[in-house]
């Protein structure tokens, strides 16, 4: 197995490291992609889902892609997220250029730089709760020690799933598995962390809550947080917004 | 991956019971012959290896001995170099051998019993305990010269009893004898009536009979004299074993052909459970892979789920075949004395073959499921609501092949069936199931749908969830279609050999029963008390005179049969000579008294009181002794014909042990004798029964384990399958209706796998009947048992119908409305 140790957490909610963090955030990008286009299809099918795309996404800050269904938001979060190729452009994450890593490479970049909330199945059915919060240091194939337990406890706790660890994904609230999944995306403490409609299965209470999570992840942790949402109330916890059409930011 | 990995076991481990079973199905058959064989090698040792059993070594003639022995006992000792080799040895040595001689009782009267009369066969006892190899029932041994044991079963037959005086040899070597006990002997060449000492046993060294086959030694033999050579006793069982095979070397393929028929079934049913779960599981495996497991930790983690899925299935599969074949050893016995099985210790070799056999065919079966869960991209896990659909249609490349591999296999079958060649039936069959089951997918679906339409309503909507997966319905179809494949063939090809078989029996052995009466002419009385016998379905006396013949010292009955047709089983043909000729039965002449003299064409001198005819001799067999002659041949011998021979032909079914003995009292009352060829021919219909069950028995498993698939394939998609049962039970199907759809299909899928598996396996055993049969017996045609075929194609569809009890019951347990909730 291909393992590496995990960066060390760089602290919790109200860490002091927090303020240091801050200072760069308009230094370098967190994640920045340059000339990026997308077709689907050939010929008269040909859909363009990314017609060349510049974007820098500024560190420690939460970020909203909005557009109706087939402006290419999605596309351009796979892209993005390493999860799927853009046909031409680059995708810079942390100083690392995603079209030159394999496909190894890249899922391990993921793993140790990325974190992801989906709309939903974002939780293992067969593992509990803290099972699913720890996967991803168990994906490094170092053995769980204490401090890893001690993070996911604190993000549980933060998070408010503490007394729901042990149950499995399918004895939990819609809130809670979306609650879950984000103390799983957090573990590792990636650069960048996508959230996939994050909210979209949610009803509005538990919605507020998860966004509110988020919202606190990037003002607290320093951690840069980008969701995509075609929901204009979800948007307005957002720092920035970012509207695309037609395979293009406008 | 640890925790994954058990999580995943403890979650989804019963829906491997299925596959469990098939391979563990698998290892037990692969066990239960491993057992079976060192029970057989056991067994030798226990009968043929009995007298051996305590010795180190087992002294005998080299087998390229030059010495010409007596045509009795071909490859003995050198009578004189074995008695001193044994005097030199003493006690550790024990001579085996047998001397025939005359029987009486010490006042005179006569003994008999069976074929023997007034005479028996005597054999020596071991002077060392350890290497006697005849247990004692009642009485003592003998401890010196003038005391016999008999065997229990010829004292009982000649009415004897311990104490009582026989006198056994003629002339200046004839001994009295008491008999002081009864022992109970196995059946080995050494078998004798009766045991006497080593040193009573050498006063009859100069009887022609007389004879040394070999000789146990225990501990050290000092030099060997020469004409001797020394084996271990396992060699000779190995040997025993050997020549054992070499009659039963189309049983061994047989054997190994259906081992591999199940396994391979058996990698069909695993390789689809592995499918369906892993489309089950596709969206695990794709968020594991977003959230960073490489393609490497998931392989790794789902064949360590396999690994402990096979490894469980082999140890149950190897602890089920130790059970069943330690089982089988006394029922085999029970059943088929002449082959006696002993208790072997565990054959370990065959064990742990089985239970690696079992693992590498579940990895082997999990590769490409695997392979395929893994390539998932992992942005699947980020589209919930689109199903999932696995590519499942054959490739350009499958076709290629498929193609390629169909051709090599029909013209492997074609050069088969020119050149007679096993190997290559074997391998064209092979390619052409391999075939079947790359462009399944093409046809098989296409028609379920075809029958699916036939079977109304349920049929339509149950055709149509089975073509919906094409790869899994054809897998699952396929792993039954290969079961009744085989059976199909074994079947025709058993029953056209077997037609093939009594039509060559009834021409070389058109009599079943011959009763000759030398003395005077059978009476109207006896004929008609041979008609009336129970299990006699027609008898007639044939006409002729007794004559003397020159080549042979008794006199024969020569006969000129006219309505032979009416019994015997050839329709009379052997009679038909023509004028001027004999026909001479072979095999009756040849088995008493050596070899007869008289060749085929040569011309012999018949005589009937004192007329003569001088004939040409034609050599057929199967009517006993007594020449067959045209009536015109029998008019220049005799004017007077009378009846001197009746022949009967026994009913089909009847008891043919109880008829012969009845006949045989007839006789004896009248001064007749008889012979039969009815045990001779209820032998070898025993030795096809025993095949066709056991290759029957064995493909029964096979089809088992496809039956388990069927039920397996059902149940797995009626997971799939639960939100749309849901929304069908909302639309207002009830309970009983979805069962019958599930019914429905299983029913199409067995119908469809049996008919193409029939069709096919009937071109295949015209394949093997074209291979084997037409060689051994040219005037064969190839015979289809289409009774056997329907049973079995009822079998299959019952079998199949009840596979989808269970998952039936699972999808109609689950309530409309907690069925649409499910994700």
């Amino acid at each position: 197995m291909i393992g590496q140790r995990p960066p060390a957490p760089r602290g919790g909610l109200h860490s002091a490291e927090a303020a240091d963090v801050r200072k760069d955030v308009f230094q370098t990008p967190a994640a920045s992609a340059r000339a990026l286009t997308k077709t689907f299809g050939r010929g008269e099918a040909k859909v363009h889902a990314l017609r060349s795309v510049d974007l820098d996404l500024p560190r420690g800050r939460f970020t909203a892609i909005m557009g109706p269904s087939g402006s290419g938001k999605s596309t351009l979060m796979h892209c993005l997220a390493g999860l799927d190729q853009a046909d031409s452009g680059a995708v810079t994450i942390a100083g690392t250029d995603l079209g030159s890593l394999d496909d190894d490479e890249l899922t391990i970049f993921r793993r140790e730089h990325i974190g992801f909330v989906f709309q939903s199945f974002n939780l293992l059915p067969m593992l509990t709760a803290s099972q699913n919060i720890l996967l991803p240091f168990e994906l490094t194939g170092c053995r769980i020690d204490e401090a890893a337990r001690a993070r996911a406890a604190h993000l549980a706790e933060a998070l408010g799933v503490a007394n729901r660890l042990a149950h499995r994904p399918a004895e939990l609230s819609g809130g809670q598995q979306q609650r879950v999944a984000i103390a799983r995306a957090l573990l590792l403490s990636p650069d960048l962390l996508f959230a996939d409609e994050p909210t979209g299965n949610l009803d509005s209470a538990a919605a507020a809550g998860v966004l509110h999570h988020l919202r606190r992840t990037a003002h607290e942790l320093g951690q840069t947080v980008v969701m995509v949402t075609h929901d204009p109330v979800a948007a307005k916890y957002a720092d920035d917004v970012i509207i695309m059409q037609d395979a293009r930011i406008v | 991956m640890r925790t994954i990995f058990l999580a995943s076991l403890r979650t989804f481990g019963r829906r491997y019971i299925a596959a469990q079973i098939a391979v563990s199905a698998s290892v037990a058959l692969i066990v239960v012959i491993g057992v079976l064989i060192a029970g057989a090698r056991a067994g030798i040792m226990a009968a043929d290896g009995a007298p051996y059993r305590k010795a180190d070594y087992v002294i005998r003639a080299p087998k390229d001995d030059p010495q010409r022995r007596p045509s009795c006992c071909p490859g003995t000792l050198n009578t004189a170099a074995a008695i001193d080799l044994i005097a030199r040895l003493g006690e550790n040595a024990s001579g085996l051998g047998r001397v025939a001689l005359p029987l009486r009782r010490q006042d005179g009267a006569p003994l008999r019993s069976g074929n023997l009369r007034d005479e028996t066969t005597v054999g020596p006892i071991a002077n060392a305990k350890e290497l006697r190899w005849q247990a004692l029932v009642t009485g003592r041994l003998p401890a010196g010269i003038g005391e016999v044991v008999l065997h229990v079963w010829d004292a009982n037959a000649m009415n004897i009893a311990i104490g009582d005086r026989i006198l056994v040899g003629e002339g200046p070597t004839v001994a009295p004898l008491e008999v002081v006990g009864f022992v109970e002997s196995p059946t080995t060449w050494t078998q004798a009536s009766m045991y006497v000492t080593w040193r009573q046993y050498l006063q009859w060294r100069d009887h022609p009979t007389f004879h040394i086959g070999s000789v146990a030694v225990r501990g050290k033999i000092g030099r060997l004299p020469q004409g001797m050579t020394a084996y271990a006793p396992e060699a000779y069982v190995t040997e025993s074993l050997a020549r054992l095979n070499n009659g039963t070397d189309a049983l061994a393929l047989l054997l190994l052909l259906f081992v591999c028929v199940a396994l391979f079934i058996s990698i069909m049913v695993v390789a689809n459970t592995f499918s369906i779960l892993f489309a089950q599981r596709c969206r695990d495996f794709a968020l594991l892979r977003c959230v960073g497991a490489t393609k490497r930790q998931v392989t790794s983690s789902v064949w360590r789920e396999a690994a402990v899925i096979a490894l469980v299935a082999s140890a149950a599969g190897t602890l089920i075949g130790v059970a069943l074949g330690y089982g089988l050893i006394p029922l085999v016995n029970a059943l088929a004395p002449r082959t006696p099985m002993g208790f072997p210790r565990f054959p370990a070799f065959w064990l742990l073959g089985a239970s690696a056999l079992g693992l590498v065919v579940t990895m082997i079966a999990s590769l490409v499921p695997t392979r395929r869960a893994v390539q998932m991209s992992p942005l699947a896990a980020m589209r919930p609501d689109v199903p999932v659909d696995i590519h499942t249609a054959p490739g350009r490349f499958q076709l290629a092949l498929a193609v390629a591999l169909l051709v090599t296999g029909l013209v492997s079958l074609a050069f088969a069936m020119i050149e007679d060649s096993k190997v290559l039936m074997v391998a064209g069959g092979a390619s052409v199931i391999v075939t079947i089951l790359l462009i399944g997918p093409l046809f098989i679906p296409p028609m379920v749908t075809a029958c699916g339409t036939l079977l109304g309503r349920y049929g339509r909507l149950a055709a149509a969830n089975a073509a919906r997966n094409p790869r899994r319905t054809a897998t699952t179809t396929t792993a039954l279609l290969i079961g009744v494949t085989m059976t199909t063939a074994v079947l025709t090809g058993l029953a056209t050999w077997r037609t093939a078989i009594d039509a060559h029996r009834d021409t070389r052995l058109p009599i079943d029963v011959a009763l000759t009466s030398l003395n005077k002419p059978i009476s109207t009385t006896l004929l008609t008390q041979v008609r009336q016998t129970a299990g006699v379905e027609h008898a007639i006396a044939v006409n002729g005179a007794v004559a003397r013949m020159t080549g042979l010292d008794a006199p024969i009955p020569v006969l000129a049969a006219r309505n032979a047709e009416q019994v015997a089983r050839d329709g009379g043909r052997f009679t038909k000579v023509a004028p001027g000729t004999i026909a001479l039965d072979l095999d009756s002449f040849a088995s008493r008294g050596g070899t007869l003299r008289i060749r085929p064409g040569s011309r012999v001198t018949v005589r009937v009181g004192n007329r003569q005819a001088d004939l040409r001799v034609v050599l057929l067999s199967g009517w006993g002794k007594a020449g067959v002659i045209a009536p015109e041949t029998l008019k220049l011998l005799t004017d007077s014909p009378e009846p001197h021979v009746i022949w009967a032909r026994g009913s089909r079914g009847a008891n043919w042990l109880q008829l012969v003995d009845d006949l045989d009292e007839l006789a004896d009352a009248t001064g007749g004798t008889i012979e039969d060829r009815l045990q001779a021919r209820a032998a070898g219909n025993r030795q096809l029964d025993v095949l066709e069950w056991s290759a029957l028995g064995l493909l029964g498993i096979s089809v088992a384990i496809a039956l388990v698939g069927i039920a397996n394939t059902l149940g797995l998609s009626v997971l799939e399958r639960a939100r749309e049962n849901a929304l069908l039970r909302a639309l207002g199907l009830t309970r009983k209706q979805l069962r019958q759809i599930l019914a429905a299909e299983a029913l199409l899928l067995s119908v469809v796998a049996t008919l193409l598996g029939m069709s096919i396996g009937i071109v295949f055993a015209w394949v093997g009947f074209e291979t084997f049969v037409v060689r051994a017996l040219r005037a064969a045609t190839m015979e289809v048992p289409w009774i056997s075929l329907s049973v079995v194609m009822l079998v299959v569809a019952l079998a199949g119908l009840l596979s989808s009890i269970i998952p039936g019951r699972q999808a109609a347990a689950v309530p409309p409305a907690a069925g649409l909730l499910l994700d």
